[in-house]
């Protein structure tokens, strides 16, 4: 059932009207945090409004205005886009709330918080995007509004990692822009709201370059292997953006488009004639292995956390090229769980710099005596990284190798498990250091740091171990996730 | 299903008891160490009557069995009891309680306030694990198994490293990094199976059918042997066991050899006999390798501990040894083996536990560590030595001692179930345990003490003659429960009768 809703506009809206109010008048450090919390309350509250009508089936769409003639600005919210939406909402309240605490004592606040908030107007703005056009504008705006808050320091780094970063995905933007041109002339559509829009009957060799166009555009965001390379060095940013933008919101927006493409461009169908998934399952294995062999070589803890992020990404592109149900639910859950374990490490470095301007990994030695409350968090992440039981990241090895096993390839099985050893073998050393290991050098009153820092790491880190036990409980995203499973195989889905 | 009744939730509740304990130990800090720790007991002991309550019902055959919750669209969490859980949950709650009172002196008197933090991080994860390793026992499904076995096996790592010295530290990173293979190669077997068959309870006569594809039946088995193996210390995936033991505190390895090692052995069953059936074992014409390979580790294991002079370490290697037993037994898919191996576990986990708790005795209040400087002990630790020679005894298998029970039923189902060749393995263990376990013994009690170096006995060991009474009080009871469980073996409700309980389930009416 589709219905016309206009809070599906309100939500990017809210956000991109909070920057206008910052830039306007965000001066006072008070009313700019009052400013940035009330906006991400809200939108939060609005996209949740919109929830228990998702989980019954019902699609809202908006459409704003015609661009060019019979192609629109317009917005719909299927399960898919709601779970993206939630995702990133949730996150951008804790956040902003991160934000807050960690930019205290760093200059170009406003700058910060304006942009901060102008992205995640865009992000949302991705995730309820109708059709491709609208899509491709949301993510090249993300991809522009990114570039101030990366650079926030002004270092030359800063300003290299930014040069790299621009790029890298203005080329990328570049490619799904020809994609974009070629699926309008094959499909003569570029709706997003039916489970693939290209026709069989299209020349191969075509399918081919707009498969292969659109496949290399959105993985520059999504970083797989090859084109990863601005990620890791994306990590001069300040924590908080490093935290929502690395790891949740800008590669989320580029695995998101790669989902939106097999799923609704190409459809699951026609991926399966052509056969080209298993080339871009191939490219993913060898990402996900490759990435946690350099995140190991990272002595660096936030760079280490970008390989990592690397490898990770690539669970939801291998499970979206296996193109079986089980697979894919894996590939949307993922979305999830892979960003409130990210964010929460995140969270952990900077609050680690923050008390103690600590940034290697092997300076970590008995932080988990001075900060407990921190490093448990840390282990709460990593746990969920390896995939133990009752934790967010097992849901996702589970439900990915059952869906290998449904399209007859067990050697993915093979990686899952290969893949949660390597984690266990660059996250459990830091584990180890934080807690077994006597603090070196740190002057004696340093401590867990303010609430403003702490309280959002532990709520990252609790979602984490929700997300682990409570599948069943609707209203928790999995239950959308089946609902776009549903949508996407056409069939009850979920196995 | 059974219906939710009250009883149902009873093993639920014994999972959650000793959690509900691992969150108080930090907020009990205020009445006092000795206090907390009667506290902490108390709750330890409620838990052993509460799994003890449950074994009538579980030898009658009632069906209690609670999901608690859906854990993924089609894998619930499930808890049940059953003979065999029942068995392994009563034997390994009150070694546990056993082992809280001994560990309060025996970490009192080790770091007289050096770092009390460590302290309640012992105690943290001590209640923590036995909370997941009931949650093992009363498993009713792979995936509920594959959850508390990951917890408990990942979560005791902090209590194997409690001294934190370089030793301790290398033994635990080799013992997680064994742990998390062996772990990984558990879940693909479980993922494996859950593909062939779906989410179901684990059934005696097994859920997997020789219809389906033999290759993939035997990589399911075998990944589970080895990920199973590595815990129940099999050969050659045993390389953690002989150096986890030495550096863990004494009463964490009592459990650690006593109950630990034996999940491995105790999954491997549920595997065997509940996952495959031991039709669909025997049809896969896999089980000779086991057997071949558990006889081997029964000999070999008993070897090295003959050569052995570190006390825990010799220990350790009898456990690798007496384990194999259960493996092999497995291995033979007979009735008699089957209910045999079960006693064993049993039987194995007091004896054992009270050998760790004489040996951390000894280590602690005499200084000796090495079967070398045994010398003489009985002297000095009247009771403790009785103890170590009762256990000792009782694991070479002398009548009538619990560890006879074991062997004697498991030889006669060898015996009965055609492979005669198999008592030479049992009975080269027993000879093989007698050379490694009597030679401390007979130093202990006809050797005159080394003198030390000014030719006169070292004067502080005359002060501690005896070990504190906190510490010989679970060995005691270690000691009679050892020899009551084999002069009483075959009173109804004792390891004996669950144990055949649990096999003619097993092997149906056969039995």
């Amino acid at each position: 059932m589709e219905v016309i809703d206009s809070r599906i506009v309100l939500a990017p809206a809210i956000s991109l009207a909070c920057a206008l109010l910052i830039f306007i008048s965000g001066r006072r450090a008070a009313w700019r945090s009052t400013l940035a919390l009330g906006a991400a309350a809200l939108k939060f509250a609005v996209i949740l409004s919109l929830l228990p009508g998702s989980l019954q089936g019902t699609v809202y769409a908006y459409r704003l205005f015609d661009f060019p003639p019979g192609i629109g600005i317009a917005f719909r919210a299927d399960a898919l886009g709601m779970f993206f939406a939630l995702v990133s909402s949730t996150l951008w309240v804790l956040t902003t709330v991160y934000a807050i605490g960690y930019m205290k004592d760093r200059p170009q606040k406003l700058r910060f918080f304006g942009f901060f908030s102008l992205c995640i107007s865009t992000t949302v703005g991705i995730a309820f995007a109708e059709n491709l056009l609208t899509l491709l504008l949301c993510y090249e705006a993300l991809t522009v509004c990114t570039y101030p808050l990366l650079v926030h320091d002004e270092t030359p780094e800063a300003l290299r990692a930014g040069r790299k970063y621009l790029v890298y995905t203005l080329a990328g933007g570049a490619l799904i822009l020809f994609g974009v041109v070629m699926v309008q002339h094959l499909a003569g559509t570029l709706s997003l709201s039916q489970p693939g829009i290209l026709p069989a009957d299209a020349p191969p060799p075509m399918l081919l370059a707009v498969f292969w166009a659109l496949v290399a555009g959105f993985g520059v965001k999504a970083a797989i292997m090859p084109l990863h390379g601005w990620l890791p060095s994306a990590m001069v940013a300040p924590t908080p953006v490093s935290a929502l933008l690395h790891a949740v919101a800008v590669v989320k927006a580029g695995v998101f488009g790669l989902l939106r493409v097999v799923y609704n461009v190409f459809g699951v169908e026609l991926l399966a004639v052509l056969g080209y998934a298993a080339w871009l399952a191939a490219l993913a294995a060898f990402t996900i292995v490759a990435g946690s062999l350099m995140a190991m070589a990272q002595d660096n803890l936030k760079r280490r956390l970008a390989y990592s992020t690397v490898s990770q990404l690539s669970y939801i592109v291998l499970a979206a090229a296996l193109l079986t149900p089980l697979a894919a639910l894996a590939a949307i859950a993922h979305i999830a769980n892979q960003a409130f374990a990210k964010i929460t490490m995140f969270f952990v470095a900077g609050a680690v710099e923050q008390a103690t301007g600590r940034r290697q990994v092997h300076e970590l030695a008995g932080m988990g005596r001075v900060m407990p409350w921190t490093m448990g968090a840390f282990t709460v992440a990593s746990l969920s990284f390896i995939g133990v039981p009752l934790f967010a990241g097992f849901v996702t090895k589970w439900y990915l190798s059952l869906g290998a096993l449904q399209a007859e390839a067990w050697w993915f099985v093979l990686l899952m498990i290969l893949s949660a050893l390597l984690n266990a073998a660059y996250w459990l050393p830091i584990v180890y250091l934080a807690w077994f290991r006597a603090p070196r050098g740190l002057p004696a009153r340093v401590g867990e740091t303010g609430w403003l820092l702490l309280a959002p790491t532990l709520a990252a880190a609790a979602y984490v171990v929700l997300l682990g036990v409570t599948t069943r409980v609707p209203g928790m995203p999995f239950s959308l996730a089946e609902a776009a499973v549903n949508f996407v195989s056409g069939t009850r889905g979920g196995g | 299903m059974a219906s939710a009744d009250f009883l149902s939730l009873l093993p639920a509740l014994s999972v959650a008891l000793p959690l509900f304990g691992a969150l108080l130990v930090v907020p009990l800090r205020r009445f006092g160490e000795r206090r907390r720790q009667q506290l902490l007991a108390g709750l330890c002991g409620l838990t052993t009557l509460l799994v003890l309550g449950l074994l009538p019902g579980a030898l009658a055959g009632t069906p209690r069995a609670i999901s608690l919750l859906q854990f993924t669209p089609q894998v619930r969490l499930l808890l049940r009891v059953d003979a065999m859980g029942a068995l392994f949950a009563a034997t390994l709650s009150v070694l546990f309680l056993l082992a809280l009172i001994y560990s309060g002196p025996y970490l009192q008197r080790r770091e007289k306030g050096a770092h009390d933090g460590h302290r309640d991080r012992y105690f943290v994860f001590f209640m923590m694990c036995q909370g997941w390793m009931l949650g093992v026992a009363w498993a009713g499904n792979l995936i509920t198994l594959l959850v508390f076995y990951e917890l408990f096996s990942i979560l005791s790592y902090p209590l194997i490293v409690h001294d934190e010295t370089p030793e301790a530290l290398r033994a635990g990173t080799k013992y997680i990094v064994y742990i998390l293979c062996g772990g990984s190669l558990v879940l693909f077997g479980i993922i494996l199976c859950f593909f062939l068959v779906g989410d179901r309870p684990f059934t005696p006569g097994g859920m997997l059918d020789a219809s389906m594809d033999g290759a993939m039946l035997k990589v399911v088995f075998w990944s589970f042997i080895a990920g199973f193996g590595v815990k129940a210390a099999l050969m050659p995936l045993h390389g953690w066991v002989p150096d986890a033991h030495p550096v863990a505190p004494a009463p964490f390895s009592a459990l650690l050899s006593g109950v630990m090692v034996a999940a491995g052995c105790f999954a491997m069953m549920r595997v065997v006999f509940e996952v495959f059936g031991a039709g669909l074992a025997a049809a896969l014409g896999v089980m000779p390798w086991l057997s071949a390979v558990a006889a081997v580790s029964v000999l070999l294991a008993a070897l090295l501990a003959a050569g052995e002079d570190q006390l825990k370490r010799r220990l350790a290697w009898s456990t690798i040894s007496q384990m194999a037993y259960v493996v092999l037994a497995v291995s033979l898919l007979a009735p008699g083996v089957t209910t045999g191996a079960l006693v064993h576990i049993t039987h194995h986990a007091f004896l054992k536990g009270g050998l760790f708790f004489c040996a951390g005795l000894l280590a602690d209040v005499a200084g000796i560590r090495r079967v070398s400087e045994m010398a003489g002990a009985a002297r000095r630790m009247p009771l403790t030595m009785a103890c170590f020679a009762v256990a000792a005894l009782g694991i070479v298998g002398v009548p009538p001692l619990s560890g006879f029970v074991g062997k004697w039923v498991m030889g006669l189902g060898m015996a009965q179930a055609g492979h005669p060749e198999m008592l030479l393995v049992l009975l080269g263990g027993a000879l093989l345990a007698a050379l490694y376990l009597l030679p401390p013994v007979w130093l202990a009690y006809f050797r005159a003490p080394a003198e030390s170096d000014d030719g006169r006995c070292d004067p502080s060991s005359r002060l501690e003659a005896e070990a504190p009474v906190g510490m010989l009080g679970p060995l005691l009871a270690a000691t009679a429960i050892s020899i009551l469980l084999g002069v009483c073996a075959a009173l109804p409700g004792l390891p004996l009768s669950l144990a055949r309980r649990a096999a003619a389930a097993f092997f149906g009416a056969e039995f």
